[in-house]
């Protein structure tokens, strides 16, 4: 990688390259240029994750000639696919080199922070969700109880938006978790279930299940379950998942007409039973 | 274009989280908890994600006011030191030393915390020292 990166940076096919950097036994971002090659020396995969798409995005908005090289791993490149059909990142200036993350059969030295969570503890287990449970064993508890899990989950959140900062493909000017006549201001925690549902609402068809929020969250909620969630709703109606191909998202409203048709109706049913 | 990733401590309370911040152009652009930092794991609380808006706002104090004639007037560290100094030597004289006390910081260091009470107790001379954990 470290050779690939200064042919690149001495071609010119990139004028900054964003991977991390081994300082001081912590690995950090860091921003490779031509200025500082010998950096290049300490560039590692590194296992904990930062959104370096959202630094990309940014870089190559405020700098509208610049080419800007990335290491990216399967959730970075999916993160730049719905950044680009949201028209957020252009992807003809960022070049991506692939690292090995998420495991597979095919590769087993897999590296990503994600590996290895938190076990959940005795009282989150009986009263909440544990984290790392699958969306179908959660949908299997009575809805009485199911709500009552959610809950608990939700009234523990600190409201310090840590899950919608983090967010690789969470790029409104305008949030509508701080808009104030959507969500009330002023108590803790924040009004619970809705200003949890109105992120995991704008989560559907957009979220690409890197886990970034869940990993940044102070209060252990299973955020990315709630998003899995959501996105499988989106995958039975729409029958489009993000992250994957060049198809506009089904929420796109800009235009004529709505960018996606629900898929063909099952049973006369417009909405799959669940 | 330059861009740095800068790790630091959070400078709000006495826990100490790690954060990095994101430096474009010399400008501080954004703030981030470090992932790999034992005290918060990556985590941060709503005050440490804003550090940078803070430490950007114009409303940011630059430089010691005094306020005279009812108003706050800039002035220079050196005036500034010289004026309290004074004061505090005139209240001391006037109503004794136990009618000043000093309240100290978690968020400083222990070397810090030590002189300040090192400078209530013999230069002032008085035990009125306090922390701000314990207000």
């Amino acid at each position: 990688m470290k050779d690939q990166v200064k042919k690149w940076l001495e071609s010119g096919t990139v004028d900054i390259f964003l991977g991390m950097k081994m300082v001081d036994g912590h690995p950090l971002p860091h921003a490779f240029t031509l200025g500082n090659i010998s950096d290049l020396e300490e560039l590692v995969p590194g296992t904990v994750r930062y959104p370096l798409e959202t630094f990309a995005a940014e870089l190559a908005a405020e700098n509208p000639d610049a080419r800007i090289g990335l290491a990216a791993r399967e959730c970075t490149q999916r993160a730049l696919n719905v950044l680009s059909l949201w028209n957020q990142a252009p992807t003809d200036r960022i070049e991506t080199i692939k690292l090995n993350c998420c495991p597979s059969p095919l590769k087993e030295h897999a590296a990503c922070s994600y590996l290895d969570p938190p076990e959940a503890g005795l009282f989150k287990k009986h009263f909440g969700i544990d984290n790392a449970a699958d969306p179908e064993a959660v949908a299997r508890f009575e809805p009485r109880e199911r709500f009552s899990r959610w809950m608990y989950e939700f009234q523990k959140c600190i409201k310090c938006y840590g899950c919608r900062n983090i967010c690789p493909v969470c790029f409104c000017e305008d949030c509508s978790l701080e808009h104030k006549d959507l969500i009330g201001t002023g108590q803790l925690p924040p009004e619970a279930p809705i200003f949890h549902l109105v992120r995991a609402v704008h989560m559907a068809g957009r979220c690409i299940d890197c886990g970034l929020c869940e990993e940044a969250c102070p209060a252990d909620i299973p955020l990315r379950l709630l998003y899995r969630k959501v996105n499988a709703v989106v995958d039975d109606l729409f029958d489009y998942r993000a992250g994957e191909g060049e198809q506009p998202p089904p929420f796109n409203i800009i235009g004529e007409r709505p960018s996606l048709e629900p898929k063909p109706m099952e049973n006369g049913s417009a909405c799959p039973q669940r | 274009m330059e861009c740095k990733f800068v790790p630091s401590v959070c400078s709000y309370c006495g826990v100490g989280c790690g954060v990095l911040f994101k430096v474009v152009d010399g400008k501080l652009t954004g703030t981030l908890p470090l992932k790999t930092h034992p005290v918060n794991e990556g985590r941060l609380c709503v005050k440490g994600w804003n550090i940078h808006d803070f430490v950007n706002s114009y409303l940011r104090l630059k430089s010691p006011l005094i306020r005279a004639f009812g108003r706050f007037i800039k002035t220079d560290w050196e005036e500034a030191i010289k004026i309290t100094s004074d004061r505090l030597k005139d209240i001391v004289r006037q109503h004794g030393p136990d009618s000043v006390g000093v309240l100290v910081s978690a968020k400083m260091s222990n070397e810090e915390n030590y002189l300040a009470q090192k400078f209530a107790r013999a230069v002032i001379g008085t035990n009125n020292v306090d922390h701000c954990a314990r207000l």
